[in-house]
């Protein structure tokens, strides 16, 4: 009978201090946090742009953080297999991925991405901003944009611009600089912006909004001629270069950017640790050295700021493809 | 002279203890991959490529090139002796290496493909020094038309090469285009011949689709035919070629290094169009003809020196235009824009140490290479004496881990497992495979490129001719279809006479 009394009067702090014990084995769990090595997915091929950034923060976030991280190739087309076995792994920060526009544009572009991006994955952090590059055939009369953008109006329909494939960075821009100016002009998709090259030194391709790290080798001996830069400030590598916005295109904005993702159910306190990590690795003089050479600049954010970014990408490319009607079946 | 104090920069470079340690463990890699099937140069590049981006860019290129032209000398020995290409190139030396190998002269197979590669690791080497900046610029040329009308002819050399029924070999050559362009289309992105997989999104698996057809159903093959295995395995006969052979295999070398350092140059080539390429010519320029097929010296003589020299020279589009034309290539200027090197003509002037220091490693790697490969011959010749029942499921195993490891994508073992029974029915139904995979290869790239030059024409088909180069694709391919057609009535007239 005692003890029957004792547990009823034991009971409501037996609660409490469950409650209570909650929050302080949580952070126990993150404290420990990293205790192996952390894996950091690369959904696209080894030897492209996206391995320069990957590899390179892969090791200096290690160094911040305090464990290797481990990048692994895991291909597939728009990134879809290896930003999907993300979502499915364990959600513990020891599987992260590093995924560029087409996380946002997928859902849009195709009939049925395998999860959702905005319920199944949460930002740990931005990691770069990269502008794309207008450039045209050398061939061409025009000296910079406003030439080019009058020669274009007076040549609709006759001009081509290339991109890295349907629905890829360089495609969209070219769609909604199109949507933007009312200039007409075709479409011709290759298998990467880099292989267009020969064809557009060759007359063949009028223009592209290239990604900075296909189009230096091409603009640094002037054998494609730069215009302008999509961002809205001036790129360090083409600081000669003016931004669309400058020259007279107002508000077009377009980045390249990767951003730093982990399964949507990985605890808070798990996310924080590995945001502050980037924050510190991608401030390095290191890291900043390594993307410069690629064209792209180090862009650390908080979680949140994260979040809202890719938000506002996916209503920028959601109203650019409704627009322009482009879709993949 | 500035050609003489290049190639002084470049030995300079590349006879340093450290880039010599790294080429022999290219070269030695590189053998290892290319004798096992379901290995390639591009998974073991693809996989080196992290550990490698601790080395110095020079001593990584020079390695990375040893394990691709390393892996043109190992793929000849598995062709020979089981009769799967070791690489895909050396899919045309299984034809009469193999056959030379039942009738006991695996020996003379082996020495005359490591000789062949020699000669033409050399030629092309020198070729790379003199011609780079010229044969570029013809590359340069071609747009999309030009590619088109290439890859025309391309795929009627693959009918040509057919043994056998022309017929069939058509068929077989429309079934590898279709099965070339399943999967996301470039141009509208329609998803084409998938099923609805995601798994067949990007089309299927070229490691995984020649690992079937070549490594598991001809094991299967294989496997029926025990007695004449046995035959194999007690005659082996002399590595060294005799001196006769080698004089009459020196044309057919000849032939192959200047066809190969050709088609190796075209962005979309290298080593395996090369091999298709100089098998080609031999069948029909070489007197007498009639032996090709039944174990005639000079078809592994000519496929393995054009696709050892189409592995070398496919470095000048890389070199010097920054354009890949093969997966390795891409692989290999991924590499080099990890060390902050932009692919491109300034390599050559900015970086002379590199472009020239990898052009000497070239022919300082071809030579270990015929060390490494004719001593040890002996070891290979070993694997003919495992039998079949033994090496069928190590073959099944590295074709598995192979085609995994490419994407790490279970789909493909499934694709890998479908076409290993197409494979072995169309074996059994004496279709050859080969026009299959040029299909397969080319197809989805002569789509890409018509569609590209008729979005470019504004629909007009007339600009396929009206490119002189195109042109000129399109005439050549004409020529060949009517070499093919006459042979085809005489063949059947001879079927019928013998009947």
């Amino acid at each position: 009978m005692n003890t029957a009394k004792l547990i009823r009067r034991l009971a409501p702090a037996l609660l409490c201090s469950l409650f209570v014990a909650a929050p302080i084995t949580l952070p126990a769990a993150a404290q420990s946090y990293p205790a192996k090595p952390i894996k950091l997915v690369l959904p696209y091929a080894p030897g492209g742009a996206t391995d320069v950034i990957g590899r390179t923060l892969a090791q200096y976030l290690g160094e911040t953080i305090g464990q290797p991280v481990v990048a692994e190739n895991r291909t597939g087309s728009g990134g879809i297999p290896g930003t999907d076995y993300v979502v499915r792994s364990a959600p513990d920060g020891y599987t992260l991925v590093m995924m560029d526009p087409a996380l946002i544009i997928n859902p849009t572009l195709l009939p049925s991405v395998p999860f959702d991006v905005f319920k199944d994955l949460q930002v740990v952090s931005r990691v770069n901003s990269s502008p794309l590059v207008l450039v045209v055939t050398p061939g061409m009369p025009a000296k910079t944009y406003a030439e080019f953008l009058t020669y274009a109006k007076a040549n609709p329909g006759k001009l081509n611009f290339s991109s890295a494939g349907i629905g890829t960075t360089p495609h969209l821009a070219g769609e909604m600089f199109k949507q933007q100016t009312g200039v007409d002009a075709v479409h011709v998709p290759y298998r990467g912006i880099g292989q267009s090259y020969t064809d557009m030194m060759a007359g063949k391709i009028s223009f592209a909004f290239s990604s900075a790290a296909g189009a230096l080798p091409f603009t640094k001996d002037e054998r494609v001629r730069p215009l302008a830069v999509t961002s809205l400030k001036r790129a360090a590598i083409y600081p000669n270069t003016p931004t669309m916005d400058e020259a007279g295109l107002k508000g077009f904005d377009v980045d390249l950017w990767y951003v730093l993702l982990a399964p949507a159910a990985v605890p808070a306190p798990i996310v924080a640790k590995i945001n502050e990590a980037m924050v510190k690795a991608l401030a390095l003089p290191e890291v900043k050295t390594a993307f410069a050479k690629i064209g792209a600049e180090p862009v650390s954010s908080t979680p949140a700021e994260g979040a809202a970014f890719i938000k506002s990408e996916y209503e920028k490319w959601k109203k650019v493809l409704t627009d322009g009607n482009i879709k993949e079946q | 002279m500035d050609f003489l104090a290049n190639l002084q920069i470049g030995f300079g470079v590349a006879l340093t203890v450290q880039n010599l340690l790294y080429c022999f463990a290219g070269v030695l890699l590189g053998t290892v991959v290319g004798v096992l099937p379901g290995i390639g140069p591009v998974t073991t590049v693809a996989m080196l490529l992290p550990i490698s981006f601790t080395l110095d860019p020079i001593s990584e290129m020079i390695m990375l090139a040893g394990i691709y032209y390393g892996a043109q000398y190992g793929g000849s020995t598995t062709a020979i002796l089981v009769n799967i290409p070791g690489e895909a190139s050396s899919v045309v030396t299984t034809i009469d290496g193999h056959q030379m190998a039942r009738q006991g002269r695996a020996g003379p197979a082996l020495g005359i493909a490591a000789i062949g590669s020699f000669f033409a690791g050399s030629v092309a080497t020198l070729t790379i020094c003199i011609a780079a900046p010229p044969l570029a610029a013809i590359a340069l040329n071609f747009g999309p038309a030009e590619y088109f009308s290439l890859m025309v002819c391309g795929l009627i050399a693959a009918v040509v090469l057919a043994r056998g029924s022309v017929l069939k070999a058509i068929g077989i050559v429309v079934l590898g285009l279709l099965l070339g362009i399943a999967g996301t289309d470039v141009n509208s992105g329609v998803r084409r011949f998938t099923f609805g997989l995601t798994g067949l999104a990007d089309g299927i698996e070229f490691v995984a689709l020649s690992m079937a057809i070549y490594g598991i159903a001809e094991c299967a093959i294989n496997l029926e035919k025990k007695d004449e295995q046995a035959e194999v395995t007690r005659a082996i006969g002399r590595v060294w070629p005799t001196w006769a052979d080698i004089r009459h295999c020196t044309p057919a070398i000849l032939r192959g290094t200047v066809l190969g350092s050709l088609l190796g140059v075209l962005p979309g080539g290298g080593a395996l169009l090369a091999a298709f390429g100089a098998y080609t010519l031999e069948k029909k320029v070489a007197r007498p003809p009639r032996t090709f097929g039944n174990g005639d010296i000079r078809g592994v003589a000519a496929p393995e020196s054009a696709n050892n020299a189409g592995a070398q020279t496919s470095f000048i589009p890389m070199l010097t235009l920054g354009i890949p034309s093969n997966p390795t290539m891409a692989m290999m200027i991924g590499a080099l824009m990890i060390h902050g090197i932009s692919p491109g003509p300034r390599v050559m002037t900015e970086r002379p140490e590199l472009f020239w220091g990898l052009i000497a490693s070239m022919w300082i790697g071809n030579l270990m290479l015929v060390i490494l490969n004719l001593p040890l011959v002996g070891m290979w010749v070993k694997l003919l004496r495992i039998p079949y029942r033994l090496l069928f499921p190590a073959i099944v195993g590295f074709c598995c881990i192979g085609a995994y490891a490419t994407n790490s994508n279970a789909t493909d073992l499934f694709v890998m497992a479908f076409f290993s029974v197409f494979g072995y029915l169309c074996l059994k139904l004496e279709c050859e495979p080969a026009p299959l995979i040029l299909g397969f290869v080319l197809g989805p790239l002569m789509e890409e490129n018509l569609r590209r030059s008729l979005l470019m024409s504004r629909g007009d088909p007339m600009v396929l001719i009206q490119e002189p180069i195109s042109l000129t694709f399109l005439i050549a391919a004409v020529l060949l279809l009517l070499v093919v057609a006459a042979p085809a009535i005489q063949k059947k007239r001879d079927e019928a006479l013998q009947e």
